[in-house]
């Protein structure tokens, strides 16, 4: 165990003083921030601090009463007063920008609503600003109606301001996905492709290895079986401060974007754990694989299908999240969850948008998971023993399937 | 001499093909111990065993003292030479010396040392790729011994080296030797083991040829010959007593003496009328025995043994 440590801090230091091990550790974080900047900068993303001009056809004269409003709101609403009736007021929206016609009068009263128009691009954040508005309006009825019960009634009715685009748009009504879930989940999968990726390192490190014929000289002081535990722990540390460097650049970046978001709430709850589990599973089940591999191959370029094939493992899953995001309940999502090469992603994203889990499924699956990474660090294991050494030439499926029945 | 290591009737198959037939040696502390052969005789897959690396299908290997492979207590230069590229060379050595418990501080000293014993004063912060081929064969060299290990196994240790680095490397072994460390090493250049060993063992096909000191070898096996620059009939050279082989190339022609002759006697009965333009008596070269073996030539009349293996066809590929 002493020199599965040792193996595994080599591993970390060399790639930790490695050039393009750092290159790469930055990079990442780097082009998310970059198209997170670039996002805003090119999308014109609606900005939250727009003004936006408010035309007012005020028949029930609270246009003061209005402006204290938006004063006292610190509203970034201009307002003006219009005698444009709905029909001009359509028309004149057609060509105008972060525009806007409020039509008070007696429909407010009677109706309870107040009609408002605005161009196509009307940033949505005003259009909720503007619910405000609907204040004074409420007031004006209080004061103009007496105290019977009847009227009492009315004026406690909800005063709402009805939005409608002048093209007829229709406003977006989705339900908000379970924030609990997903921000977990979200993480728990960036876990797992960090240290997926970075256990594809394992790989090379083995074949490069194997390519540099420095396997025998570890091997006369440590056992393979050493070497490959030191290999894939040093991976897993390395995905983990690839994570860490993620977190240090995007996280302040998401809680400067997301300002009232409160994204550790959602993100520390106990359903996290569950995740880092399969991710972590999942993990050391492509990283033994990896290992095996990539002692079975010293020149990366003349590698056959065979070997090529393998090393897609970790990608299939992903050809399958359309499906599985469509039918979360379905037999193919529930199948790919018990498939040990499947299951981490699958599993992963069907407990982020599964409404209700079956713990039973869920056992189940981390049950083959567990088996299976027991399973493959062992024939890993044997591959990896044979493979390391034998040097110049990569390793036939024949050979391969003869290593492991022995 | 404290024996260190035995190796005892080891038996090894790759593919249902025999590569060790029963091999059995000692390895002493103190001396150097060569093993020699052609390539393929066996002779890695012999140190691989010895290393744990793999393991025999038969026969034993006892580390005297021990109960298991004393794996800090080795050092080992394997003949596939390679090291990580883009790492300094300070870097790997300790790592190495971690490997074998080693302390770093020590590691470290003398890892500076060595460096400026072989020329390579300032290189400690190098990367491997930076180096020559036989730079970096001396860094790992120096790596296989910064552990001050009790038993040294060199796998063709001066392949690819330079004369002047060869003398280097053979004046360290030497030393090695001499403070008490166990050396085996394996070569397929016999003039240099020839300078060098106390005692070797042959390998070839997998099964033992000749084993003992270089000076008992030299008696039991290397016979006299007699080398003669001039025009002779190969025919009277023959009939020269206690000749039992003549080889002839233009004007150089070698007479392989039977043994036990002694040499001042059997040059007085030389005829008078022989063409001797040169003369040189000497016993057959360890390098002769060597490719006598490697091309089944069969000069070497000692090794009856090998004789007899070959005629019942025991000695498979």
């Amino acid at each position: 165990m002493r020199n599965t440590f040792k193996i595994a801090r080599w591993e970390i230091k060399k790639n930790l003083k490695n050039k393009s091990f750092l290159i790469g550790l930055f990079i990442t974080p780097v082009l998310f921030l970059l198209f997170g900047f670039l996002g805003s900068w090119l999308g014109g993303e609606p900005d939250d601090e727009q003004t936006v001009k408010i035309y007012v056809r005020d028949e029930l004269n609270v246009f003061t009463g209005l402006e204290e409003t938006i004063k006292q709101h610190e509203l970034p609403v201009e307002l003006e007063k219009t005698e444009a009736a709905e029909p001009e007021a359509k028309k004149a929206l057609a060509d105008a920008e972060n525009t806007g016609y409020l039509f008070v009068d007696e429909r407010a009263v009677t109706e309870g609503r107040i009609p408002f128009y605005t161009n196509e691009d009307f940033p949505k954040t005003a259009i909720v600003q503007i619910q405000l508005l609907a204040e004074p309006v409420k007031m004006l009825n209080l004061q103009r109606l007496g105290l019977s019960d009847e009227q009492l009634t009315q004026v406690t009715k909800p005063v709402y301001i009805d939005h409608e685009t002048a093209s007829e748009g229709k406003s977006s009504g989705e339900k908000g996905p379970d924030l609990d879930r997903i921000v977990p989940g979200a993480f728990a999968g960036a876990v797992l492709l960090s240290i997926v990726f970075t256990g594809m390192m394992i790989f090379q490190s083995a074949s490069q290895e194997k390519k540099d014929k420095i396997a025998e000289i570890i091997l006369s002081s440590a056992t393979p079986g050493e070497l490959m535990q030191g290999k894939i722990i040093g991976y897993f540390v390395l995905g983990l401060v690839q994570v860490a460097v993620f977190i240090c650049f995007v996280f302040p970046f998401l809680l400067w974007k997301l300002s009232d978001f409160p994204l550790f709430e959602y993100l520390f709850v106990p359903e996290l754990l569950l995740f880092l589990l399969i991710a972590i599973l999942g993990y050391l089940l492509f990283a033994s694989i990896f290992a095996g591999l990539g002692a079975t191959i010293s020149d990366i370029s003349t590698v056959g299908n065979f070997q090529s094939l393998v090393l897609m493992i970790p990608i299939i899953s992903f050809f399958f999240i359309q499906p599985v995001f469509h039918n979360p309940d379905g037999v193919l999502a529930q199948v790919l969850s018990y498939v040990p090469f499947t299951s981490p992603v699958i599993l992963l994203f069907r407990l982020i948008i599964l409404e209700e889990w079956s713990w039973m499924e869920i056992s189940l699956s981390l049950a083959v998971l567990v088996i299976s990474v027991l399973l493959f660090m062992k024939l890993a294991g044997k591959i990896f023993k044979v493979g390391i050494l034998m040097y110049g030439k990569n390793a036939t499926p024949g050979e391969i399937w003869k290593w492991l029945r022995t | 001499m404290e024996v260190f290591l035995s190796v005892d009737r080891l038996e090894k198959s790759f593919k249902n093909k025999k590569v060790l037939h029963g091999i059995s040696f000692e390895v002493r502390k103190g001396e150097i111990m060569a093993i020699l052969g052609p390539n393929g005789a066996g002779k890695s897959t012999t140190i691989r065993n010895i290393m744990g690396i793999i393991y025999p299908d038969a026969g034993r290997i006892i580390f005297h003292g021990y109960n298991e492979i004393p794996r800090k207590k080795i050092g080992y230069l394997p003949e596939e030479r390679g090291l990580y590229k883009n790492v300094k060379v300070m870097d790997i050595l300790l790592y190495l010396a971690d490997l074998k418990e080693y302390p770093r501080r020590k590691a470290k000293e003398r890892a500076l040392a060595y460096l400026k014993k072989f020329d390579l004063e300032g290189k400690e912060d190098a990367a491997i790729e930076e180096l020559s081929k036989g730079m970096a064969q001396k860094v790992q060299f120096i790596s296989s011994v910064l552990h001050e290990p009790e038993l040294l196994i060199l796998d063709e240790p001066f392949s690819g080296l330079d004369p002047l680095s060869q003398d280097m490397l053979k004046e360290e072994i030497r030393n090695l030797a001499k403070n008490g460390t166990a050396i085996l090493l394996s070569s397929h250049q016999m003039n240099l083991v020839e300078e060098m060993c106390d005692r070797l063992f042959m390998i070839q096909r997998g099964q033992k040829i000749l084993y003992g000191s270089l000076d008992e070898i030299k008696i039991e096996y290397a016979n006299f010959k007699c080398t003669i620059r001039g025009k002779n009939e190969k025919n009277r050279l023959v009939e020269i007593p206690r000749v039992e082989k003549v080889e002839q190339d233009e004007d150089w022609s070698v007479l392989y003496l039977e043994k036990d002759v002694h040499p001042a006697g059997w040059l007085k009965q030389l005829p008078e009328d022989l063409d001797i333009r040169e003369l040189k008596m000497d016993r057959i070269s360890l390098h002769e025995i060597f490719i006598d073996i490697a091309t089944d030539k069969n000069l070497l009349n000692g090794a009856e043994q090998w004789n007899s293996m070959e005629k019942t066809g025991e000695a498979d590929a």
